[in-house]
């Protein structure tokens, strides 16, 4: 049969040309209609947003109400000796009003209660007042408790008159100076009793420690006139605060500026999420699917009807729960001070961003529905998107965080810091970077619809069936019918476990003091945290734990060739990794981090250094990544894809974000040189000379450059270290793409699972 | 008409290699015959029918629908056919008037002659009194009928029925067999699979006795008779299956590649 003759009709992707957008149109309105008819959807897409801000601000705006008209009350130990002080703390059995910012209300929100003079009942002593208080507000008969000692007044008066003798050099007269401490200075503390476990004990302790205060500065005002002095000395002069945009206006577009975006991403996901699920999952469950694919409807045509249903859905949710929370903004938070609805131009920038954020959720949600059995299974998709998404909509909000090129380039975060750059009203800043946001979205897009329509073209994907677990069933299965590699399930079990024991690891060591801590730590993490989970699972899991860790000999000339791959690219990794720098600047602390470790470097022996830094983690990484990992991943049924994946768990091992991106560009190189390879050996040695080389040229410095002056050709000094010379790029750019061509020409040894995804592209040949 | 030539189709599966579903199937049916595929659960029908419906590619071999062939020219293929699942798949959230309109829009009927087709359908099979009932509040023998109208909206010249009496009652299914008859009298082409002897005696002009994805026998019922010298089909059935598996043709062997 001639294959290439009987190629089927492109479906993998939108083809304008033969394209029937009646058909896409029938199938978008029949879908709306249908999800027009099913009530759960109409109630999260309609119902939910119209009722849920405005209960939700009511219940708000009466839980505030609830809580500053609900009044405390405190216990006051000892207060009876304030009467005779100069400033009134307690009148009428009460808190002094004017020691309230809200007068008289704030009297009636902190009530007081005095203690009775003498000892508590069932003591002999005043002082086991305090103990009582205690258990008074332990037990929560009081929110809190105020014990004054039992000779504060007469301290307190005792001091300020001092001041007034000193003032008017008046001939000291005999003053009662109470006894005990000594200085007149000293006066004895008065103590608040509160506990943080209960939340009206804290406001109470709050509220109680503004009245303190206000009276200490009132205190102090009486002292200084006793003293001669005008009152105004404490404070001499006030600030006053000028907002240009208004205090009110401000206050209300950074908050809505924070909210609305990640409101914007997270209803646009929820939008398109459920109606996904019904579309492509419900389709299969209740069969319709096979018949829809058998009319004349092409599968694009179908996907695309698909996706535009999505996307209305996602857009209107979004929508009306941006409008909901909007007009509840408006009418309910305005009662309360300082805040209104969200600015007007929001509407213009929100209703904008609403095409490429449901766009690109439509798509990932129909990838994922379409993938997912029944609408159970679909369901469960919920989290982990959510999860995944989250963090990329709500990390930027952090403060501090602005729109720049790093962050841009991020596909969720870089539009809702868009997003938020615009409603705070910072259009150059916006438009700065909005073609890269733009561009990053559009990417993100184009790719998200690319997998949905492959997931759709896929006949496993399609019509995949139901199957049985049973823990027993599975545990034997993993025991019994072992294959000589992983399977991918198992590769990437690996590597999720060895990222979370790193984690923990780390967490629980304290950063190491010298060079031998740090070279102990990293053993450890390499040996016990890294090699033996993929080791044991090599062993256990697999019937041949050479075949899967790659342990057998390249063809000799491709040690070499790793070898001077490793030099000739290493330019070009220490070049990526300044520019990750540049476009995402190391945290301060981490910096002090990493500067350490250079300090703990330099006075490392070398021999010690390059065994730690170099050849215990190319063998123990080389073995876990490129061994396990990897092998497993390729059951995944394509190398890029292992490769790309096995890359990414790589970098994530490594401790920060910033050498992660690293870490995973040397991931692919390694993971390509293992596939074409078919051995572990060439990977090891590029690992161990790329970290060797790290660690030597750090190890150049201008003496024994002046020493050696033949460095002075491969390298230059400056700030940050010694960086290479331009003719060393050049020379390393040509050597690496030539040798990367050299081992892709390499006719290399074919692995099991190589062999297997020969045969999956005949069958795909030959079914074309 | 419908030519079949040494379709194939395997899975792949990833752990375990090829699993073979049809092996070198082959037949033909004319139009104005039933031509029937009995085989036991399993025996690849389903799959044989998914191939000639476009929804699944042949790994190998050629199938031929009205002259179209299944994977170079699958748009036109979809065209000359009406496909009829066991589930009958009808949309709970659409009446059987909007069902039936939906598919014979998408088959590309101009809305005059639809409806006009529409209106004869749901009079000949008596379905206007459920014209506005929604899928979901239908009974099984409404939605086999609104299934049959809407794989015969546009009039195809082939009709494929995959398990379509399955988990029906007596007479709902003697109604459809009914139907197909009737279908068969107007010259259509029509493919039927089903794992109950009686009905394949009834209906079927031609047989295809297939087990493991390879068609054991094939003819008329009266060649089938013949050939083994017994009159009751499902012993006929049975002793092929039997023979076969005897033939020591262990499945590990067969299913795997």
């Amino acid at each position: 049969m001639n294959k290439r003759a009987r190629q089927p009709p492109s479906t993998t992707w939108f083809d304008r040309a033969t394209m029937n957008f009646t058909n896409v149109r029938l199938i978008l309105a029949r879908e709306v209609r249908d999800q027009m008819r099913d009530r759960r959807t109409l109630f999260m897409i309609f119902v939910l947003p119209i009722l849920l801000y405005p209960l939700l601000g009511t219940a708000y705006f009466q839980m505030v109400q609830f809580q500053t008209q609900n009044s405390m009350t405190v216990l006051v130990v000892g207060g009876g000796q304030l009467a005779s002080t100069s400033t009134p703390l307690i009148e009428d059995s009460a808190f002094s009003p004017q020691l309230f910012f809200d007068g008289p209300r704030g009297t009636e929100l902190l009530k007081l209660e005095m203690a009775p003079e003498g000892p508590p009942s069932g003591s002999d002593t005043a002082s086991d007042w305090t103990a009582e208080a205690n258990r008074l507000v332990q037990s929560k008969k009081f929110d809190a408790a105020l014990v004054f000692p039992p000779d504060f007044a007469n301290r307190l008066e005792a001091y300020r008159k001092a001041i007034h003798v000193a003032a008017n050099r008046l001939p000291s007269p005999p003053a009662p100076l109470p006894k005990g401490e000594g200085s007149i200075v000293e006066i004895p503390r008065p103590k608040i009793i509160y506990t943080t476990a209960n939340e009206r004990s804290l406001m109470a302790c709050n509220r109680l420690t503004a009245v303190l205060d206000r009276w200490t500065e009132d205190v102090g005002k009486t002292n200084l006139v006793a003293g001669g002095m005008p009152a105004q000395a404490v404070r001499p002069f006030e600030i006053d605060r000028s907002n240009l945009a208004g205090e009110s206006a401000s206050k209300s577009a950074n908050i809505w500026s924070r909210m609305l975006p990640v409101m914007l991403l997270l209803w646009a996901m929820t939008g398109a999420f459920y109606p996904a699920v019904d579309l492509c999952a419900g389709e299969k469950e209740r069969g319709t699917l096979e018949t829809l694919l058998s009319s004349p409807a092409e599968r694009s045509e179908i996907v695309l009807g698909k996706l535009l249903t999505i996307m209305a859905f996602s857009m209107v949710t979004s929508a009306l729960n941006l409008v909901s929370v909007g007009l509840t903004g408006c009418l309910i938070f305005r009662q309360m001070q300082d805040f209104g609805g969200p600015p007007a131009w929001a509407v213009l920038w929100l209703s904008l961003a609403l095409v490429p954020v449901s766009a690109l959720f439509s798509a990932l949600c129909l990838a994922l529905a379409s993938f997912a059995r029944s609408t159970k299974e679909g369901q469960y998709y919920l989290m982990p998107l959510l999860m995944l998404s989250l963090p990329m909509a709500v990390l930027p909000m952090s403060p501090g965080v602005e729109l720049n090129l790093g962050n841009s380039l991020i596909p969720i975060s870089g539009l809702v810091l868009l997003l938020k750059t615009l409603l705070e009203g910072s259009y150059v800043q916006a438009l700065q970077f909005l073609p890269v946001v733009l561009a990053v979205t559009m990417v993100a897009c184009w790719l998200a619809i690319r997998w949905a329509v492959e997931q759709f073209n896929k006949e496993s994907v399609i019509f995949r069936e139901s199957e049985r677990f049973a823990v027993g069933l599975w545990m034997r299965h993993l025991m019994r019918d072992r294959d000589p590699t992983p399977s991918a399930a198992e590769g990437l079990f690996c590597g999720i476990m060895i990222l979370v024991l790193s984690f923990v690891f780390r967490s629980s060591v304290a950063p190491p003091a010298g060079f031998d801590g740090f070279a102990r730590v990293t053993l450890v993490l390499q040996l016990a945290v890294i090699l033996t989970p993929a080791l044991i699972m090599a062993v256990i899991l697999t019937s041949s734990p050479r075949q899967t860790l790659l342990l057998r000999l390249p063809r000799w000339k491709m040690i070499p060739a790793a070898a001077v791959l490793a030099l000739a690219m290493h330019p070009f990794i220490i070049a990526l990794n300044s520019l990750v720098m540049y476009l995402y600047p190391i945290a301060p602390e981490m910096k002090r981090l990493v500067d350490d470790l250079q300090t703990k470097f330099a006075s490392a022996d070398l021999g010690l250094l390059i065994l730690c830094v170099a050849a215990v983690p190319a063998v123990c990484e080389e073995l876990a990544f490129r061994g396990f990992i990897l092998s497993g991943c390729r059951n995944l049924g394509n190398n890029w894809r292992a490769i790309i994946v096995s890359a990414i768990l790589f970098g994530v091992a490594h401790g920060f974000l910033q050498q992660s991106i690293n870490a995973c560009v040397l991931g692919i190189v390694l993971g390509y040189l293992a596939v074409r390879s078919g051995s572990l050996l060439p990977g090891v040695v590029f690992h161990f000379l790329h970290n060797a080389m790290t660690v030597l040229i750090a190890k150049i410095t201008p003496e024994l450059m002046d020493r050696f002056p033949v460095l002075g050709f491969l390298v230059q000094p400056s700030g940050e270290g010694p960086v290479y010379q331009w003719p060393v790029y050049l020379f390393g750019g040509v050597t690496s793409l030539a040798l990367l061509g050299w081992f892709t020409w390499f006719p290399a040894a074919r692995s099991p699972e190589d062999v297997l995804q020969k045969v999956f592209e005949q069958s795909t040949e030959d079914s074309g | 008409m419908i030519e079949v030539q040494g379709l194939t189709k395997y899975y792949a599966d990833l752990r375990r290699g090829r699993f073979v579903a049809l092996d070198g199937l082959s037949f033909y049916a004319l139009p104005g015959q039933v031509y029937g595929l009995l085989g036991p659960n399993g025996a690849g029908k389903t799959t044989a029918l998914r191939i000639l419906s476009t929804v699944l590619r042949p790994s190998n071999g050629t199938a031929r629908v009205n002259g179209y062939d299944v994977v170079l020219e699958p748009s036109q293929v979809r065209r000359q056919i009406g496909f009829m699942s066991a589930n009958t798949g009808i949309y709970d959230r659409m009446t059987a008037w909007e069902m039936v309109e939906y598919f014979g829009r998408l088959h590309g009927l101009p809305p005059a002659e639809l409806t006009q087709r529409m209106e004869s359908l749901f009079e000949k099979f008596k379905m206007n009194d459920i014209r506005d009932v929604l899928g979901a509040k239908m009974s099984t023998g409404m939605r086999q009928k609104v299934s049959i109208a809407r794989a015969i909206v546009h009039d195809p010249p082939v009709l494929i029925f995959d398990e379509a009496t399955a988990g029906l009652d007596v007479l709902v299914a003697r109604a459809l067999l009914h139907r197909v008859a009737e279908l068969r009298q107007n010259g259509k082409c029509i493919i039927f699979s089903t794992h109950i002897m009686r009905e394949a005696e009834k209906l079927c002009d031609r047989l295809a006795i297939v087990h493991r994805g390879k068609i054991l026998a094939e003819g008329t019922l009266e060649e089938l008779r013949q050939e083994h010298g017994e009159n009751d089909l499902e012993e006929i059935f049975f002793q092929l299956i039997s023979r076969y598996e005897q033939a020591g043709t262990p499945a590990a062997e067969h299913d795997l590649v």
